[in-house]
């Protein structure tokens, strides 16, 4: 009894700290993204001829930015299916 | 008055007639709901009213702790002798899915190799569609490297081409609706081996350039103990190039998967097969390529 008490309370936490840690880790890369998207909207703006290029370099910008957001994915599916 | 049906409708029209004959033999149709004709009535009901879905992905995506929950591991061998000699050969283990892994790691090289040896039997002064839009994607990646690493690099681009078809398609096979298919980038050992082979080209090729000892003195200067931060950060650029790629791949296929779950795998989540399958597949592919390729031209720089 005790034991299915404690892997209760356990999984309980794992899965409260798997939805903290995916909303906060949410709110940086959402942010960057968004900066990093206006940025090139005013960039495209003021030279339309360099409109490919600078999507081009968004984008890639956007993935790095997001990677810490992955980062906070992975460790949220690594204490839901894990603990 | 004649209507012709456009090529793209067509198209559609075939895609939409296989999958529902690949969704009816996969089995989920049949095990999941009932379709037919019950006491005069026409019936459309579940059958297994109580669905796990955290089962249903320990399934999909952790294959070898489902077989040692569930026990069904002897029919997928075929003989209780292979099974034995595997299980002797693993430790104990059954590695089904590295198996899986495997045998969609082959299939990739499979349409690798089909697709250079097609391309290649029908090379023409005068291209056909298909040749041109390899030839772009040649293009594209050829004036990268040049951008990055110099005219007189341009001996790299084999490697990055390669690096991004190979990726890109690894992200693509995980649409067709097969069962059994996957992404092969989906499991963490195919990224993180891609990464660190990245990280390894880039090594060696400051050491081609620069020569070794020159390479070894750029990471002390001063000899004083900070160089240990230096090696961190190599090694965390295999753990963030191949983690991006991992859990980009991995989070869309949890996502389409518990949003199928919703609909009882009757709908194909077409939307959502095209963000996370198309786009985020071949975003993540082309950054891979380019983060390799800034790598390279970071280290060989002057």
């Amino acid at each position: 009894m005790e034991l299915t008490l404690a892997h209760g309370i356990v999984k309980a936490a794992a899965l409260l700290g798997a939805g903290l840690c995916m909303g906060m880790g949410a709110l940086g890369p959402g942010v960057g993204e968004g900066f990093v998207a206006g940025k090139a909207c005013e960039g495209i703006a003021r030279s339309p001829e360099n409109a490919s290029l600078i999507t081009r370099t968004m984008l890639v910008g956007q993935a790095v930015s997001e990677s810490t957001g992955i980062y906070s994915l992975v460790i949220a599916l690594l204490l839901i299916f894990s603990s | 008055m004649t209507k012709k049906k456009s090529p793209m409708m067509k198209i559609f029209i075939i895609f939409f007639v296989v999958e529902i004959a690949l969704v009816l033999i996969s089995g989920n149709f049949t095990k999941e709901l009932e379709i037919g004709f019950d006491n005069g009535k026409f019936v459309f009901r579940q059958i297994e009213s109580e669905f796990n879905l955290q089962e249903k992905i320990t399934e999909e995506f952790q294959i070898d702790e489902y077989n040692a929950q569930h026990e069904e591991v002897k029919d997928l061998y075929g003989s209780e002798k292979l099974f034995s000699v595997f299980k002797t050969l693993s430790m104990g283990e059954t590695p089904v899915g590295t198996f899986q892994l495997l045998r969609m790691l082959l299939i990739v090289d499979i349409v690798l190799l089909f697709m250079a040896l097609f391309i290649r039997k029908f090379l023409a002064g005068r291209p056909s569609k298909s040749q041109l839009i390899f030839e772009m994607i040649y293009t594209m990646l050829e004036d990268f490297v040049r951008e990055t690493l110099g005219k007189d690099k341009i001996y790299y681009t084999p490697y990055i081409v390669t690096l991004f078809i190979f990726i890109w398609i690894c992200n693509m096979i995980g649409m067709i609706p097969i069962p059994g298919f996957m992404e092969p980038t989906r499991n963490l050992n195919v990224p993180l081996g891609l990464g660190l082979m990245a990280v390894v080209v880039v090594h060696f090729s400051a050491v081609k350039f620069k020569g070794a000892w020159k390479h070894i003195q750029e990471y002390m200067p001063h000899k004083n103990p900070l160089f240990i931060l230096d090696i961190v950060g190599e090694v965390s650029k295999i753990v963030s190039i191949s983690f991006r790629l991992f859990g980009n791949i991995l989070g869309g296929a949890i996502i389409i998967l518990v949003v199928s779950s919703l609909v009882s795998f009757v709908v194909f989540p077409v939307g959502l097969n095209l963000f996370f399958g198309v786009f985020v597949g071949t975003i993540q592919a082309f950054v891979f390529t380019m983060l390799a390729l800034t790598y390279i031209g970071v280290e060989i720089s002057e």
